[in-house]
């Protein structure tokens, strides 16, 4: 008894075609799909087919399971082996080829899949073939779900397997695609470093120095400075104009034309205490030269306070022009410029000259009084 | 920032009016040659199949491949190129 096959699918069209031949089956002219020689198969044959088993008494249901284990490993077994056949070789008899819809037919397959179909023309025919060949392998829709699921494992797997190289390359690319490429944002540490000059260690004073701080700390809020202790110990002359200055102190106030400012006069009457007592004191008594008529005193005082602002500069360093200057500004601010002081100073000397001029026949003649005294009781 | 070529921005820059399909991003020499043999000829007849297709990535993509063997970089310069030219001209 010659067994048809009842999924004459699985067999090429020229063999459909042999077989049809062979049992005398009339062939459609033309050059039709080979839907077209499976159907005629599967209406000729595979109905002859059945009328055999019919006589069997076995009923459709039955014989339509016994003849189902076969095909499916056929179906496997040929899937397997051919890998660049057709797809819908493999389908189940009842699936749709795609090849042979029309493209209304085409369309709604798609739609049915939920696909925002667009004309099929030529070009875009073979594209939505393959999507709704896609949409089928994954999940088809139909009815005879064990037949299905036997076929549609087999497909699938081996669909897998062997077709599907393409489209699953394909799909996971277009997914890789929209990932965000995380661009790494890499917060550009601000290393400012010392971007202020840092050039002196300064012994300076505490005042001076807890206002230069501030004043670095306020420019440098923004900057990440990892240093900061020994960035105030290098807070430097930042008043100075070059910035850089090597020596240990601090830029002297009242020299080469800079202001001075009350807070290092302060500073500096502090170190200068006991020569500045001396000074002011002689300049006191040069105020006050006037009333007392005295030769020696307007001229110790003169000398000596030479010496006292000649010792006064070797103590201070400070150029002799800085000495006068800090005795009359001692109490006020410094107000009286350099060269008004000399004025002053020349016109207390003339004065001065002229009180000792004035009182030279006195101071000759007390002597000479004292020696004719002294000589005349001698 | 997308990194685009330099192509992509001169394509994008102005209507495509006459150019060569060569002138789309991602299509060279080879894919050229194998589009123009197609019947693609001009980059807007490229388009033209691109709106077709509704716009549509995937099938853009599969096309660009079936036709002239794109790979996914080209495919994806492509695309990408069509659509920004629509996004500013359509």
């Amino acid at each position: 008894m010659p067994e048809y096959l009842d999924d004459p699918s699985v067999l090429t069209k020229d063999k459909l075609k042999s077989e049809l031949i062979a049992h005398n089956v009339e062939l459609p002219s033309g050059n039709p799909t080979k839907d077209v020689y499976v159907q005629l198969y599967l209406d000729r044959l595979t109905a002859q087919n059945k009328k055999k088993h019919a006589a069997a008494a076995a009923p459709d249901a039955f014989s339509s399971d016994e003849e189902l284990p076969p095909p499916a490993v056929s179906n496997r077994s040929r899937s397997s082996g051919r890998k660049a056949t057709k797809k819908s070789e493999k389908l189940h008899p009842e699936e749709v080829d795609v090849t042979a819809l029309t493209d209304e037919d085409l369309r709604d397959e798609l739609r049915k899949h939920g696909v925002n179909v667009g004309p099929i023309v030529e070009s875009t025919r073979k594209l939505y073939e393959k999507k709704l060949q896609k949409y089928l392998d994954d999940g088809p829709v139909q009815p005879l779900p064990t037949e299905l699921q036997v076929n549609h494992n087999g497909n699938s797997e081996s669909d897998i397997y062997s077709d599907k190289e393409d489209e699953e390359v394909a799909v996971p690319e277009p997914v890789i695609e929209p990932e965000p490429e995380p661009v790494p944002v890499v917060e550009r540490r601000v290393r400012s470093g010392v971007k202020t000059p840092v050039s002196t260690r300064t012994g300076s004073s505490s005042s001076s120095r807890h206002q230069k701080v501030e004043k670095i700390s306020a420019s440098e809020q923004n900057l990440k400075v990892e240093k900061d202790v020994p960035k105030e110990l290098f807070s430097g002359d930042m008043n100075s104009p070059t910035g850089i200055s090597v020596s240990c102190r601090k830029p002297i106030r009242g020299a080469a034309g800079r202001p001075v400012i009350s807070s290092d006069l302060w500073n500096e009457e502090i170190s200068f205490a006991s020569p500045t007592t001396k000074t002011s004191s002689y300049s006191y008594t040069e105020s006050h030269a006037v009333n007392r008529v005295s030769s020696v005193n307007p001229s110790a005082s003169f000398a000596s306070f030479t010496a006292s602002s000649s010792s006064s500069n070797a103590s201070s360093s400070t150029p002799f022009v800085t000495a006068p200057s800090a005795g009359p500004s001692r109490a006020v601010r410094r107000s009286m410029p350099l060269w008004k002081k000399l004025v002053l100073f020349g016109v207390l000397a003339t004065f001065l000259i002229f009180v000792y001029l004035a009182m030279e026949t006195n101071s000759v003649s007390p002597f000479q009084a004292s020696e004719a005294a002294a000589g005349g009781t001698a | 920032m997308s990194s685009t070529s330099q192509k992509h921005k001169e394509f994008v820059a102005e209507p495509m009016g006459e150019k060569p399909v060569m002138a789309l991003a991602g299509i060279g020499e080879v894919l050229g040659r194998k589009l123009e043999e197609n019947g693609f000829d001009k980059a807007y007849v490229v388009l033209g199949q691109y709106l077709v297709l509704k716009k549509d990535e995937e099938l853009f993509k599969d096309w660009l491949k079936d036709t002239c063997g794109a790979n996914a970089k080209q495919q994806r310069d492509c695309y990408g190129c069509l659509k920004e030219w629509c996004d500013a001209f359509l």
